[in-house]
């Protein structure tokens, strides 16, 4: 591998107190993290460049060739099954000039082509063959060998894959914890396992992509206003929350805020088979999970896996928040299912995301609406300057006799924010992972 | 260029007159318009009650490959019966839809309409062009743009829309919504 750079030190943000910027003991979040591309920048060194980011699902690599392209932070890459089957996460550009080499979004491939000279990287990055490659021959530091496309380090939890740039971050199962005891909810409450259906959505948003994390981590708060016209027209009334059996739980900047109602999340499809399903595999559920958490598997609730990998059980929607920029994202949506699910099963949802959490969808549609505007209101310096309020059940932490990681009671509660953004100034103020506390 | 599938019926013999094009275009011209003046209701009343509406989400994908740029199975903006599209449009009438109010201000607009036989005796295959502009608050401003290929029934009420499929070309769809039907 060629020697890398290390990584550029963003001295004007790096300078900054985070801690003080996300005051999460009061809960004030001072409003330039959502606006200075110098934390902007700060942050794809420190977060995406450095966590295990989420880039596809193990459904999507069946034969040798399958691939697929995404970004880790702003890095293209691409991931790709190889004729060993494993599958392969590597950059998307170039050792020569630096054009991208693989233009589809998806497909099956031999290898990836650069367009302009014709180097042919393999199905596991490495520098195949170049055009005419007799020019070469008196180069004295032209080694094939060491001109392979730069690799990340590639783990999957359950059917999902992750990858990370940083040799030194944690395994893939220290970096979720006990978090796993959330995801399994979803990834492993039946024997078959799951799969993504075919397709997938993206769409952009003028947003900083913590506006959209932040909102699936524990948000539960602007259901019943946001989408109250979605609720109207789907059940003919509003969103109401339960407080006394609702939870927000946290580990490591992951969390997720959820009731105990099994279905609440998929009666918003609009699709009774879902529910139907649900109900009639509660049973089978808790076998698995045991009684408890079956009944979390479609219930009102959200998630967020730090840094932007996101999902709501019930509906079932898998997202990424790529960002593009510090007022920009891409939005990229799949559906999860079952794979021994019912094929009838399969279609209702695939029909039902399409109708409620994608952009033409009856909920998706105010949410980017909001986040936008949180954005975009921070053009003023002045308006810059008033912090945010983030004090929501600062005093409502307990204890659980099950749950793991910080259980706060309520689902209608800023706890999970405040610890996302904890995990979020102690990425962007540690020097590397050993100054890191991973729990 | 990716084109959207071929019409396989082409080969019939019927021809649409002069003024089955212009019936059919002016059809497609008040269409267009009731979905400008977000009179959703009206718009429903020119679909046939089995009307299905597709928007498959397109796939920049190599020419080699097996698969195509629109696929069935494939995850879609759309793929509504009748009732699903009046569902979606509900929420835009609802008191609470707060982020259709201020409205939007729509444009569709309409070309290169071909009008072809198909296999009903009273149905058209139509195809045409959409372009959707939606400008919103201060200087917000979305495109969309798709060729349709419609089936148009003439029945004795007038003519009725029983299937539009359109193929847009965005893969990455460059909105942050779609608040509006193409």
């Amino acid at each position: 591998m060629v020697e890398t750079f290390q990584r550029e030190n963003n001295l004007a943000a790096s300078d900054l107190d985070f801690h003080q910027l996300v005051d999460v003991e009061a809960g004030w979040i001072d409003r330039r993290i959502f606006w200075n591309t110098d934390i902007y920048q700060l942050e794809l060194e420190r977060i995406f460049a450095r966590c295990w980011c989420f880039v596809g699902h193990e459904s999507q690599f069946i034969e040798p060739g399958d691939f697929l392209t995404t970004y880790i932070g702003q890095d293209a890459v691409i991931v790709a099954k190889d004729r060993k089957g494993e599958v392969n996460v590597f950059l998307n550009s170039c050792t020569h000039r630096g054009n991208r080499v693989c233009f589809a979004e998806t497909g099956t491939a031999r290898q990836f082509t650069c367009n302009f000279h014709g180097w042919a990287f393999g199905l596991d990055g490495g520098l195949v063959s170049i055009h005419e490659e007799e020019h070469y021959s008196g180069c004295a530091n032209f080694d094939k060998s060491k001109l392979g496309l730069h690799r990340a380090r590639t783990e999957s939890y359950k059917g999902l894959i992750f990858a990370t740039f940083d040799p030194k971050a944690p395994s893939l199962n220290e970096y979720l914890g006990d978090y796993r005891y959330y995801l399994d909810v979803l990834l492993d409450n039946d024997p078959g396992g799951t799969e993504f259906l075919e397709g997938n959505v993206k769409s952009r948003l003028r947003s900083n992509w913590k506006f959209a994390a932040e909102n699936f981590v524990g948000d539960a708060y602007h259901a019943g206003w946001t989408h109250a016209s979605a609720a109207a027209a789907i059940f003919g009334r509003g969103v109401k929350v339960n407080p006394e059996k609702s939870f927000q739980a946290s580990v490591n900047g992951h969390g997720t805020e959820f009731g105990l109602d099994l279905i609440g999340n998929a009666m918003a499809l609009g699709e009774p088979e879902v529910v139907d399903y649900l109900k009639e595999n509660e049973a089978r559920f808790a076998e698995r999970l045991g009684k408890l958490r079956a009944k979390m598997v479609g219930s009102m609730s959200s998630a967020n896996v730090f840094p932007n990998l996101a999902y709501l059980p019930g509906l079932n929607t898998w997202r990424t928040w790529l960002p593009k920029g510090a007022h920009e994202i891409e939005l990229n949506t799949w559906v999860l299912v079952n794979r021994d699910a019912p094929k009838s099963l399969k279609e209702a949802y695939r029909r039902g995301i399409s109708r409620t959490f994608s952009p033409t969808g009856m909920f998706e549609s105010d949410d980017g609406e909001n986040w936008e505007h949180c954005t975009h209101s921070n053009a003023g310096v002045v308006t810059r300057r008033q912090k945010l309020h983030y004090g929501l059940g600062l005093d409502s932490a307990i204890d659980h006799e099950e749950f793991p990681g910080k259980i706060h009671r309520v689902q209608l509660n800023d706890a999970n924010q405040r610890a996302f953004y904890k995990r979020w100034a102690d990425l962007m103020s540690a020097s590397d992972w050993s100054s890191l506390d991973n729990n | 260029m990716v084109t959207a599938p071929a019409n396989p019926k082409n080969n019939a013999p019927r021809q649409a007159s002069l003024e089955v094009f212009h019936l059919i275009q002016q059809f497609l011209y008040r269409e267009a318009r009731l979905l400008d003046e977000q009179r959703y209701d009206d718009w429903f009343q020119l679909m046939d009650e089995e009307f299905t509406y597709w928007v498959p989400v397109p796939q920049a994908r190599y020419r080699r490959d097996k698969k195509g740029t629109y696929e069935r199975d494939r995850m879609a903006h759309f793929d509504d019966s009748l009732a699903e599209l009046k569902l979606r449009a509900s929420r835009w009438k609802q008191r609470t839809a707060w982020s259709e109010d201020p409205p939007t201000r729509n444009i569709h607009y309409i070309s290169n309409i071909e009008v072809e036989p198909s296999e009903g005796e009273n149905d058209w295959l139509v195809r045409s062009v959409a372009i959707s502009l939606r400008n919103r608050n201060e200087d917000e401003e979305d495109w969309l743009g798709g060729r349709r290929i419609d089936l148009i029934r003439q029945t004795p009420e007038g003519l009725r829309l029983v299937r539009r499929e359109v193929f847009i070309a965005q893969t990455v769809f460059l909105s942050k919504n779609f608040n509006t039907f193409i």
